[in-house]
């Protein structure tokens, strides 16, 4: 087994909040391990705890149970934070720099010498493509430009693992593909990434294992391939009548509990797992129609992930958290 | 060291670009200036009227100036959440708040000098000098905002701005009034007394640094004649310094403790 980069064990946190000191449990049990390489990606809805788990492992905010490493080291210490880079949730940076300025100011903080410091900095914000914008303030920067930036921030450190708190929210189409292609170039580098979202398909893409967090606690933790099922969940079968201008019906009697919908090529069956598909297409094409297409479709990570936010305990249960 | 000149030099360039440390900026030196009109009121009294009111000027911008930016400077990084991006740097949180402080520091000898320079100016228009005295009350002016800066950073490591601005404004009004406070603990007699005695012995003793027209060491100090010897400067000066790091690292400890939400 390759080694650990990151682990979290029994993370816990709990706020007072008012003047009555009313206990908000915001995260109840966390624990998991990122291994050297590999992209992680910490999923679970709106409000589940990643940001605050995200924030403990990166010494913003104190535990109340629990512990975090990196590569060893305790969280949070100097050595720990020399080993990774972070991106917050939302780009929060000195909006009176450039990006010039601000990765030279995060290149000392993070000990590199002045004309190493110069050249990463270059090389940085020409990899993340702001090559155009070096010396602009980044006040007048737009949000996915600035999520650029925090990624060339992140690897100013030269950093083992990369740590990304919702690197795609709130990014177009376009931009949200370039930062999947840099993680996945940053895994190509032998660097290990650990983000959290709830993108899913995003996480389809790209990660390799994954952590998933209800209500304050991981309830799933493994690759993808063993978290999603391999059997097949239902079948979509396309149909066509093989004589088109006949204007006759088309399509064998509908099984139980399969469903169909009619598009201007046809019809659109999906049959539950439980039906015999073989005996289904030699009935539809004994009733004149023409197969045009048959899509076997297993669980998706969005299939997995509603299962597990409907079942006992995955949904965000206020009082649960608020006890 | 490399770490705290970084944050130092970033919390003196955010200074340099900000608008409203300009306009506090004018606002003093156009008070300076005024000293030139409101001489010519009196009677052949320009220059001492000049060197009056403009370390009057001095001292209140540069106390407003002090205040707004101690009370902004932690409590800007958490509003705007740049110290979600900072602190995970390979950075002590103490070695930020120092960074800062240093930071804030340049930043005022810079305000406090360039009004000292515009005073400087002026009384050489009129055909007079600055002088050794005027030199040694504008550098007591300066340890005196480094005090109270240090007190308006330590407010704002846990309080608004807006309370942190009226703790500091409060201690410096209270601050200045020490003797007085003083000679009214030693009037009550008894326990009030020592209680005052205790009180005086925590209040940071701001009249220390303006101290033209007191009876020190029962000579009249004045800006106008020899002022305060080198002796009164060095011990003021370590306590003022002494004062602010006591102070600051209170802050620290403040800010160590902090969970950033």
């Amino acid at each position: 087994m390759s080694e650990v980069v990151l682990r979290a064990a029994e993370l816990a946190k709990t706020f007072r909040l008012g003047f009555l000191r009313k206990k908000i449990n915001a995260v109840l049990d966390v624990s998991f391990e990122v291994r050297r390489g590999e992209i992680f990606g910490f999923l679970g809805p709106n409000g589940a705890g990643k940001t605050t788990t995200l924030k403990m492992l990166m010494g913003l905010i104190f535990p109340s149970r629990g512990r975090a490493e990196v590569l060893g080291l305790p969280v949070p210490s100097l050595a720990a934070k020399r080993r990774l880079g972070y991106l917050p949730e939302t780009p929060y940076f000195y909006d009176y720099l450039s990006p010039e300025e601000f990765l030279d100011l995060v290149g000392a903080l993070s000990d590199v010498p002045r004309a190493t410091r110069r050249e990463r900095a270059n090389r940085l914000i020409g990899r993340v493509g702001l090559d155009h914008a070096r010396g602009r303030p980044l006040r007048k920067f737009s949000k996915g430009m600035l999520q650029r930036v925090g990624i060339a921030q992140a690897l100013m450190g030269d950093p083992e693992l990369v740590v990304l708190d919702e690197p795609m929210t709130g990014l177009d189409p376009l931009g949200r593909k370039e930062i999947r292609d840099l993680i996945v170039e940053l895994r190509g580098e032998g660097r290990t990434v650990f983000y959290s979202t709830h993108i899913l398909p995003d996480v389809e893409m790209t990660c390799d294992r994954v952590a998933m967090i209800f209500a304050g606690r991981t309830r799933q933790v493994g690759p993808l391939s063993e978290l999603l099922s391999a059997r097949v969940v239902s079948t979509e079968v396309r149909l066509a009548a093989k004589d088109p201008g006949s204007g006759g019906r088309i399509g064998p009697p509908l099984p139980p509990g399969a469903t169909l919908r009619e598009t201007p090529e046809g019809l659109v069956i999906e049959l539950p797992a439980e039906v015999d598909v073989d005996a289904f297409l030699q009935t539809a094409l004994g009733s004149g129609a023409r197969i045009l297409a048959v899509v076997p479709r297993r669980e998706s990570l969005e299939d997995f992930f509603v299962r597990q936010a409907q079942s006992p305990g995955g949904e965000k249960d206020k009082e649960g958290k608020a006890a | 060291m490399r770490r705290i000149w970084a944050i130092a030099r970033n919390t003196f360039r955010e200074a340099v670009r900000n608008k409203i440390l300009y306009s506090l900026l004018f606002f003093a030196v156009l008070l300076i200036l005024s000293a030139v009109a409101v001489g010519k009121l009196s009677l052949h009294e320009e220059l001492r009227m000049t060197r009056d009111v403009g370390l009057f000027g001095i001292d209140v911008f540069g106390v407003i100036i002090a205040i707004f930016v101690g009370v902004n400077l932690l409590y800007k990084e958490l509003d705007l959440k740049t110290v979600y991006t900072i602190l995970p740097k390979p950075l002590y949180r103490w070695e930020f708040v120092l960074g800062k402080w240093l930071g804030m520091l340049l930043t005022l000898a810079v305000e406090v000098g360039v009004m000292g320079l515009v005073l400087a100016l002026t009384l050489w228009g009129q055909g007079g000098a600055f002088d050794a005295p005027m030199g040694k009350a504008l550098w007591l002016l300066y340890v005196n905002v480094v005090v109270v800066t240090s007190i308006a950073v330590f407010f704002s490591a846990f309080s608004s701005p807006f309370l942190s601005g009226f703790f500091a404004l409060g201690l410096f009004v209270v601050g200045r009034s020490v003797p007085e406070i003083a000679a009214l603990g030693e009037k009550m007699g008894g326990g009030a007394a020592l209680v005052v005695k205790g009180l005086v012995a925590v209040l940071p003793n701001l009249h220390l640094f303006y101290p033209s027209g007191s009876i020190i060491n029962a000579e009249a100090v004045s800006i106008h004649t020899e002022f305060v010897g080198a002796a009164y400067m060095t011990w003021t000066t370590v306590y003022g310094i002494g004062y602010s790091l006591v102070v600051l690292v209170l802050a620290m400890l403040v800010f160590r403790k902090r969970d950033f939400v």
